[in-house]
């Protein structure tokens, strides 16, 4: 069935219903006369009539039975819902006469809601929501961050921890978590596992729960405390497939034995996903006096619940003052060049964080969108009203008063915006999915996106704003002015203040479309520049993959792990090696364009730091001699390591550029000795011994094109201990090709070894360009949709104010003006119109464009060339827009339109 | 009496019609449509005489503002009737609604009543 065969039965019986209510009290209407009737004749005849004579007295006495029942109906009235469905009967009827005008206005709604209703879902589900957890407004995150390249959050150590912990009153409970990879051994096979360990208090900090088992509470902290594990909803869905009985199982984790304890309610983590949490003692690392009493070692992330009465300034002012105190007290930990420094963070808004700007930035575009749509509806509506004004008036005439009528023409675009709505939110619900895709770039809480009661809600108040909005705006004569109207004569009241109001709606359209134009050119070029950005690499036929067979705790153990880690690294390279078409394979950490994990402090030999000179960062990357020459990295001095620089071995470092300049400024680095440097190396399988500069590596795109590249010094991946595993194969074409060929070798020596990031050097490229290029699009289609609609409204414009000054153009015609003049006179019109609303649109966009500043790359929010571009665009489809009508007005006849 | 045909018949003053309908439902209690017809023609001496299509209304209107309501009962020959009875709201308005009326009717003999100076 149709929707309008729908809505038309739904209302026939609806009516039906009301008829047979009012048939009712009709009938109760008749009874009562009939025993009045009766009473009346029973007293004539008690006074001695005939029974019938009686009865035809009493009629008369009463007067006129049906005229009494319509005087009864008057004074009941019609009731508001059967007059309201009169009304919609009518509405219905009126813009089914008009289809293209419905069509055209429920599609422009659609479009325009719909936006709105789609990013409105995503920025509920991602930035909105409360958060699952328990009282999750008051869950706080503490973010550690020095200055320099990678200093934006560097952890905590425990004694900093506990140090928060004693000093800062505002929080009701500090808790501790750290990444941890674990080895999950299961009775078929050996898996990774993400892991979060976490204090006992953990879970009552979070204001998470379990349900299934219990959480781990203040009994599993400390090292003597069996090893528990609490899983993930998505670790008990992914690994043990929502097993219900899972609680109390012993599994193996690290090669230790461990009980699941629970399974908890569905939660997004950070920093990242983790898919079990489990009490310290699970590491001997992390019970070690090491970790505990080591000041700088830091690994551990912080999460806190504020007291209820407290307020996050509060909290503030508190943490301040401990690091400011901390600093004071040990100086040795603390580079105070550095400037180490605590945020307090609501858990939610770091959830949101990443997403945010693009979510806001993708809001305002559709609700220009919508309020662009609008305008062009507001617009229709304006002159479908001033077509209708001769029913109107009739209808006031015939005793309609302005407020009936006002209410006729509200129920009217209730209805239209309602089916718009409707309609934009099917199309936009029928994509949550992909919308979900996109989210999940920028947000763990994507799951979270769903259309709920509070999207509903959402596109159902744009409906009814909108309605109420648009029946404001047709000017309706007021009460009792109606004949004036009436004998002013009905052309006149589609005067001047009415056009007035078209040509304002119209400027601001265009000025609309202009800065969303200007935000979606901004985005492009920001595409444009990055996809220009050298990756530092010469070759992009180069496969990387991270085979990591160490994990953390066996990095941790010693010597022998190691030892079989590598020969089993020299096993894949060589078998990779024999595959067809590789000219190279080699091995680093981690692989090239990928950041690494690991930095220090450095100094060069002979480099002293001015006073106040933070020390200078690297990160630590390990290479093997063949490392340069497969990943394409050029070196611009000295030579690549070599099997000779073994274990034992003098100890050697090639730097990058990057680093190399800001350790010997001005010099020629080969032969000086550099070193790491800082406390932390202590707790650290590296050590701070000088080593000798033997190269220089050009620098590389490690962080993504649109970061500037950091220092980074390489050491040799046989003389270090293997953190990780990048294997990089070379082909001279069609790397691509290699992937099953090669991902069957590394499964084959390193089974239950999850092989992670594979991809081509082009797919790393475009990884780091591909959200930037959604954005672009997604900002794109808003404005190329608004600029259509806007253009469509200034068109529609014209060619109504054309239809108004038919006789007007005829007489200009038959005095002899030309078919370009008329041409000419409209042209100008519609240009006036654009000039107007491109100026405001460019002293808009100005202002605007500010605030998308953190989205754009290599191109300033005010760039002119994007404005010129914009203005030109614009410019040429509203020329179109206008010389649609214009045309049209030339073709007019003066005798005809004379004649009519 | 009812009809006595030769007797100058009066139509209901504008507004008159509610305080004598509340008047007759206060001093008679619950009563049919038919009964506060009688009771008004009787009290006013068989000068006015109530039509049904003055009569009804009027009672749907009170109905309506929430001074009387109405409920199904029998009438004094086992017919089925609808009764009419003073709400409290009604109870409340009868008085304003006297001295209200009173005050009118002094106010308009005392415009209407011939004058003894002649200025």
């Amino acid at each position: 069935m149709s929707p309008f065969a729908f809505l038309r039965m739904a209302l026939a019986r609806l009516g039906a219903l009301l008829a047979r209510n009012r048939a009712a009290s009709d009938d109760e209407l008749h009874e009562e006369f009939e025993s009045h009737l009766e009473m009346e004749a029973a007293e004539f005849v008690r006074r001695g009539m005939s029974l019938e004579e009686a009865r035809r007295r009493a009629r008369i006495a009463a007067g006129g039975l049906a005229q009494a029942a319509e005087a009864v109906r008057d004074q009941r009235g019609i009731p508001l819902i059967e007059g309201l469905l009169a009304d919609l009967r009518y509405a219905f009827r009126t813009l089914r006469q008009s289809p293209a005008f419905s069509v055209v206005v429920i599609l422009t709604l659609a479009l325009g809601i719909g936006a709105n209703t789609a990013i409105f879902t995503v920025v509920r589900g991602v930035l909105l929501k409360p958060l699952p957890h328990r009282d999750g407004e008051r869950l706080v995150y503490l973010r550690h961050s020095i200055d320099g390249p990678g200093g934006g959050s560097i952890s905590f150590s425990v004694p900093e921890v506990r140090d928060l912990r004693d000093g800062v009153r505002a929080f009701a409970g500090i808790a501790e978590f750290s990444s941890w990879t674990l080895r999950l051994e299961l009775p078929d096979a050996t898996e990774r596992v993400k892991a979060g360990l976490v204090t006992g208090n953990y879970f009552d900090v979070m204001g998470l729960s379990t349900i299934l088992g219990r959480a781990t509470g203040l009994e599993d902290d400390g090292a003597g405390a069996p090893p528990v594990a609490v899983l993930t909803y998505e670790g008990w869905r992914n690994r043990f497939a929502s097993d219900s009985t899972v609680v109390g199982r012993s599994i193996r984790v690290d090669g230790k034995p461990a009980t699941v304890i629970g399974v908890l309610q569905p939660a997004p983590f950070y920093p990242e996903p983790v898919e079990m949490l489990l009490n310290m003692s699970v590491s001997e690392h992390h019970v070690s006096s090491r970790m505990i009493e080591g000041r700088t070692h830091r690994m551990t992330e912080v999460v806190a619940r504020l007291r209820p009465e407290v307020s996050m300034e509060q909290a503030r002012s508190e943490v301040e003052g401990v690091v400011a105190r901390m600093q004071e007290r040990y100086r040795e930990a603390y580079d105070l060049g550095a400037h180490h420094r605590v945020s307090v963070v609501s858990f939610r808004d770091v959830m949101g964080e990443r997403a945010q700007l693009t979510l806001w930035v993708l809001m305002a575009a559709a609700a220009f969108v919508l309020l662009i749509s609008a305008a062009n509806v507001a617009n229709l509506t304006l002159m479908r009203v001033v077509r209708r004004e001769h029913e109107l008036v009739v209808r006031a005439a015939l005793g309609a008063g302005v407020a009936r009528l006002r209410r006729l023409i509200l129920v009217e675009n209730l209805l239209l915006t309602v089916a718009g709505a409707a309609l934009g939110s099917m199309v936009a619900f029928s994509g949550v999915h992909l919308l979900a895709a996109f989210a999940a770039r920028y947000s763990s809480r994507s799951g979270e996106i769903a259309v709920d009661l509070a999207v509903l809600v959402f596109a159902l108040a744009l409906a009814v704003a909108l309605a109420i909005a648009l029946s404001m705006a047709p000017f309706l004569p007021r009460e009792g002015t109606l004949a004036a109207v009436i004998s002013a004569g009905l052309r006149r009241i589609g005067g001047v203040r009415r056009q007035r109001a078209h040509r304002v709606l119209v400027v601001a359209q265009v000025a609309v479309s202009v800065v969303l134009l200007a935000g979606a050119g901004l985005l492009t070029r920001t595409v444009l520049q990055l996809s220009q950005v050298e990756t530092g690499l010469r070759s992009e036929e180069v496969l990387t993959m991270s085979v990591s067979l160490l994990t953390p705790a066996q990095l941790l153990s010693g010597p022998a792990a190691d030892a079989g880690a590598k020969q089993r690294y020299a096993e894949m390279l060589e078998a990779l090696r024999a595959l067809p078409g590789v000219t190279a394979a080699a091995i680093g950490a981690p692989g090239p364009l990928r950041s690494s994990e690991v930095g220090f402090e450095v100094k060069g030999d002979g480099r002293a730091l001015a006073t106040g000179e933070a020390m200078p960062r690297a990160d630590l990357r390990l290479a093997d001699p063949h490392y340069f020459d497969a990943a394409g990295i050029p070196l611009i001095a000295g030579r690549p390591f070599a099997a000779t620089d073994e274990r034992g071995a003098a100890r050697v470092v090639i730097l990058n550029r990057t680093l190399a300049e800001r350790l010997f400024p001005g010099a020629n680095p080969l032969g000086r000795r550099v070193a790491w440097t800082g406390d932390v190396l202590r707790f650290t399988p590296f050590s701070d011994e000088w080593r000798t500069v033997i190269g220089v590596a050009a620098d590389t795109r490690d962080g993504g094109l649109d970061a500037r590249p950091r220092g980074a010094m390489y050491m040799p991946f046989a003389q270090e201990v293997a953190i990780a595993g990048g294997l990089v194969i070379r082909t001279e074409r069609n790397v691509a090709k290699l992937v099953p060929a090669a991902t069957r070798i590394v499964r084959r020596l390193a089974p239950g070894v999850p092989i992670e990031n594979v991809r081509t050097i082009a797919q790393i490229r475009d990884e780091s360009v591909s959200p930037r290029r959604l954005n672009a699009a997604l900002l794109s289609s808003f404005s190329l949709l608004a600029v259509l609609i806007a253009a469509v409204g200034i068109s529609g414009v014209l060619a109504f104010s054309v239809g108004a000054r038919r006789t007007e153009i005829g007489i200009r015609m038959s005095l002899g003006a030309s078919a370009g003049d008329v041409e000419w006179m409209v042209m100008a019109e519609g240009g006036v119109l654009l000039a107007s609303g491109l100026v405001i649109g460019l002293a808009l966009s100005a202002g605007v464009t500010r605030f998308i500043q953190g989205m754009l790359f290599g191109v300033a929010p005010r760039d002119p060339a994007t404005l010129a571009v914009v203005s030109m665009l614009i410019a040429a489809i509203g020329l179109v827009a206008c010389w649609i009508p214009a045309h049209r007005a030339s073709l007019i006849s003066p005798a005809i339109t004379l004649r009519a | 009496m009812p009809q006595g045909e030769s007797t100058p018949k009066q139509e209901v003053q504008q507004g008159t019609l509610a305080p004598m309908m509340l008047k007759t439902l206060e001093g008679l209690g619950p009563l049919h449509g038919y009964g506060v017809a009688r009771r008004i023609e009787e009290t006013s001496k068989h000068r006015l005489s109530l039509n049904y299509d003055t009569l009804y209304p009027a009672l749907l209107r009170l109905e309506k503002e929430g001074f009387i309501k109405s409920s199904c009962g029998q009438s004094d020959n086992n017919r089925r009737a609808k009764f009419y009875a003073l709400t409290a709201a009604g109870r409340q308005r009868l008085p304003r609604e006297t001295s209200e009326w009173l005050a009118t009717a002094d106010l308009i003999a005392a415009f209407l009543a011939p004058r003894r100076e002649v200025p």
